[in-house]
């Protein structure tokens, strides 16, 4: 692409993101959500987080699914997981889970 | 603390900001990681050093940059750009849908200002800390939402300048991007309130699994969408029954 259409795209995505992320927004006194929908949203954050989450640990690099003990994301949020059940501690969570994951991948 | 006037409005708003930056501080070396891997794929992928950082500062969403990088290289017409972009960020309406609602008492210039700011992280955190139970309460709100919002983006665009000038010289194989995951693996566990999230979690990341190669990321979509579902249904089927 050339500069100019570069730079252009750019702007178009910036549009993207407010059309998005703005829009509701803008418009949320006027939208009348049926009971059902704003009973599922109650669910949005976990399955939002779900949804990055889960295929990261579960799919290796090449997206083949591994779910084997040899997986070392999988094995390191394991670790990350106990960690954070005992101690609550986000950052240490962090700390743990790369540091297993380094160690994992090197061996 | 202003002992004299406990209900002084901003008092409360400056307080609910120091609750947010607290809790929202110890994810951001994971937001900072997932900005590292997106500034070092805009360089890798032939943007010049102020193209990658124009778009990371004014673009601000790390999947939808990821989603367009090949169309760029590949000279996709802008049209196909601005298309991907929007249903990679489809997601967002949903969060929206969610938080919105909370800020019906701004102005609509305040409400575009704070919907910019409306990511995956906030995702996390506001709705826990303001459930639609407090809909009608404007109190603390804006304090708590600017709390997880600046730092968050701060941090996301640290980690994308950093990435976009140390371009190459980080080994892929490090896996930088896996701290994101790991810090919203973290905000997650609390979001599981109940066995209909526990559910919801597990048919969310068994589409996104399922749907990872689907064009525009609409896994990622229909993730987020059949885990609420899937939820909401167990809710329903527990009242019938009785056990709610």
């Amino acid at each position: 692409m050339s500069a100019p259409d570069i730079w252009l795209s750019i702007g178009l995505l910036t549009l993207a993101t407010f059309l998005s992320r703005c829009l509701v927004f803008l418009l949320a006194d006027r939208l009348r959500m049926p009971p059902r929908v704003q009973h599922a949203l109650r669910y949005a954050p976990a399955a939002a987080m779900a949804a990055i989450v889960i295929p990261d640990l579960l799919l290796a690099p090449d997206s083949a699914f591994d779910a084997s003990w040899h997986n070392p994301k999988l094995l390191a949020a394991a670790g990350a997981l106990l960690f954070f059940m005992a101690t609550r501690h986000m950052l240490g969570m962090i700390a743990v889970g790369m540091g297993l994951f380094t160690v994992l991948r090197l061996i | 603390m202003n002992v004299l006037f406990p209900h002084d409005p901003l008092q409360i708003e400056r307080k609910a900001f120091k609750e947010a930056f607290k809790l929202s501080a110890s994810t951001m070396p994971g937001i900072f990681a997932w900005g590292l891997v997106a500034g070092m794929a805009m360089v890798k992928s032939g943007l010049t050093l102020w193209q990658a950082s124009g778009m990371a500062l004014l673009v601000f969403a790390g999947s939808a940059q990821l989603a367009v990088l090949p169309l760029i290289a590949a000279n996709a017409p802008l049209s196909v750009v601005f298309f991907t972009a929007v249903i990679v960020n489809l997601r967002f309406v949903i969060f929206a849908a969610a938080i919105g609602p909370h800020f019906t008492h701004l102005n609509w210039r305040q409400r575009l200002w704070y919907g910019y700011f409306n990511a995956d992280i906030m995702m996390a955190l506001f709705p826990l800390r303001f459930p639609p139970e407090k809909l009608y309460s404007a109190e603390g709100k804006v304090g708590f939402y600017s709390g997880v919002a600046y730092p968050n983006w701060a941090a996301w665009q640290g980690g994308s300048i950093m990435g976009i000038l140390l371009a190459g010289q980080i080994p892929q194989s490090w896996g930088i991007g896996f701290a994101g995951t790991l810090a919203l693996f973290g905000v997650m566990i609390p979001l599981v309130i109940n066995r209909a999230a526990l559910l919801g979690v597990a048919v969310s990341g068994a589409v996104a699994i399922a749907g990872i190669h689907w064009p525009y990321r609409l896994g990622l979509l229909a993730a987020v969408v059949s885990g609420m579902v899937a939820a909401m249904l167990v809710d329903i089927l527990r009242e019938g029954r009785g056990e709610a």
